[in-house]
């Protein structure tokens, strides 16, 4: 049913959103907790900016992130000397693209739900000893599961759709950042008619309804175990 | 969102349907205005069509806008009913494809331009000279350096490159090394920014970088010859852009191209 090559291209961009995902989700669920339990000065200015993916054109955050992690980038230039690790036309660009453009919607997601949680039960367990850490760990965080998880579908959604900072970021190679959508705008561009182009369309369907259905799923499941546990 | 609907049927209600549609209208066919001509061009010749065009405008107040992009990609779009009205393609296979489909007329396409491939790498890199048939492309390319070039799949510029590779026997050794871009332009991108050490692009590509020399030329005759072929389309021809076609084609316009490094190809 699926050439190789389409099998390559939905297994890369499972993978490129995968990692998205791993490397955003700690980062997301910290700058969640600091924007949802702490403030500080310059807070509205750090909201701010940690919402920009999510407002400024997708070309404009591929052309940070090239400034930044290109070979010639400020970054970018060190990390290849240093360590020989580059970003360039490679599929971890594609990554840190799609990881950046979702991060807004995880730390959107998490905040609400810590946002959510009554916090004398946080102040309760302090009263009793407990460490921020310690409270965090087995109060705030199983309690904002449920956005932590919707936070994380979507973010990896948004992830296998990214478009825009990728190819502006990484470009468009075949096996190395060619994901679905780069692979289905290349088809586009040959003659005829093509019935790739409609495979890979309703594969990226398919998987986007799949984890939306698997991400309510758990929510409800979840939600129905903290009601029974929290009266 | 329905609030706003429901402005807006308010809102034509009190003019009026017809003034409502007609500013609709006039918006979606502004377009077609007498005095302008809109040139789908390969991205390698944009900049050299819009320099020529810009005399023309002079002589006759008629506003050209050129959008570069590659030939592949315009083609796709004048199929999906672009408003262009002219196109000028980098290779046959993209002209041939409209024509085909009978969206250009075939008695005004003229072949306008022809052109070289060329290696190219960045001002401050240490090469200075390549032999494109020497098997050192790779070589130069170091341990994980790319070589930019167009897509071969469907740009034009990248479809001559894979051929002189390939007419040159270096191209299994390079398949798998390869940055391709969207069009010439943008491979030629890569390489000025130092993301790909090395790229393959037309010979008249290069005046548009200060940051990339040549270091090799690919032999014409190891690929198809360059050919741009340029012609109205079919659905949305005037005489303004007829007039401009005939002045792009007439001698008047040879200083121009040639200035950019092209070969002009019609006989007057």
């Amino acid at each position: 049913m699926l050439t190789p090559l389409e099998i390559e291209i939905i297994t890369l961009s499972l993978r490129v959103a995968f990692w998205a995902v791993l490397f955003g989700l700690p980062l997301a669920i910290a700058a969640a907790w600091l924007l949802a339990r702490t403030h500080f000065p310059g807070k509205a200015l750090v909201d701010g900016a940690l919402h920009l993916p999510l407002v400024v054109p997708p070309v404009i955050v591929g052309f940070t992130l090239l400034v930044l992690f290109g070979r010639q980038g400020a970054i970018g230039s060190i990390l290849y000397d240093w360590f020989g690790f580059s970003f360039a036309f490679d599929w971890k660009g594609a990554a840190l693209a799609s990881g950046v453009m979702a991060f807004p919607l995880m730390v959107r997601a998490i905040r609400l739900s810590i946002e959510a949680i009554d916090q004398r039960i946080e102040t309760a367990a302090r009263t009793l000893g407990a460490s921020h850490l310690r409270v965090f760990a087995t109060i705030t965080l199983p309690l904002a599961l449920p956005g932590v998880l919707s936070g994380t579908v979507l973010a990896f959604a948004r992830s296998l759709g990214e478009f825009g900072a990728t190819i502006t970021f990484v470009s468009n190679i075949p096996g190395e950042t060619r994901t679905m959508p780069l692979a289905v705008f290349s088809l586009m561009q040959m003659p005829g008619p093509n019935d790739a182009i409609l495979r890979l369309v309703l594969v990226s369907i398919a998987i986007a309804l799949a984890a939306l259905i698997l991400s309510e799923a758990l929510s409800r499941r979840i939600s129905a175990r903290i009601r029974g546990s929290v009266p | 969102m329905y609030v706003g609907i429901l402005r807006l049927m308010l809102m034509a209600h009190r003019f009026g349907w017809a003034a409502m549609l007609g500013t609709l209208l006039c918006l979606t066919v502004s377009h077609a205005r007498a005095n302008s001509v809109l040139v789908f061009a390969a991205a390698s010749a944009a900049p050299a069509i819009r320099a020529a065009s810009a005399s023309f405008t002079e002589r006759t107040g008629t506003t050209v806008t050129v959008s570069g992009a590659a030939t592949s990609t315009l083609a796709q779009q004048i199929v999906r009913g672009a408003p262009a009205q002219i196109f000028v393609s980098a290779h046959p296979r993209w002209i041939n494809h409209l024509a085909e489909r009978n969206l250009i007329d075939q008695v005004r396409q003229t072949t306008l331009l022809s052109n070289s491939m060329v290696l190219i790498a960045h001002r401050d890199s240490s090469l200075n000279t390549l032999n494109p048939a020497s098997r050192s492309i790779a070589a130069a390319l170091g341990k994980d350096g790319r070589l930019a070039i167009g897509d071969p799949d469907h740009v034009p510029a990248g479809v001559y490159a894979k051929q002189a590779l390939m007419t040159l026997g270096v191209w299994n050794s390079i398949a798998e090394r390869l940055a391709p871009a969207g069009d010439v332009v943008t491979a030629l991108t890569f390489v000025a920014r130092g993301e790909a050490p090395l790229g393959i692009v037309y010979r008249t590509d290069v005046g548009l970088s200060d940051a990339v020399h040549i270091i090799g030329s690919f032999p014409p005759n190891s690929h198809e010859v360059v050919r741009y072929d340029i012609a109205p389309v079919r659905a949305n021809t005037s005489d303004t852009a007829t007039a401009l076609l005939r002045y792009l084609t007439s001698e008047a316009a040879r200083p121009v191209f040639e200035r950019f490094g092209f070969i002009f190809l019609p006989k007057t």
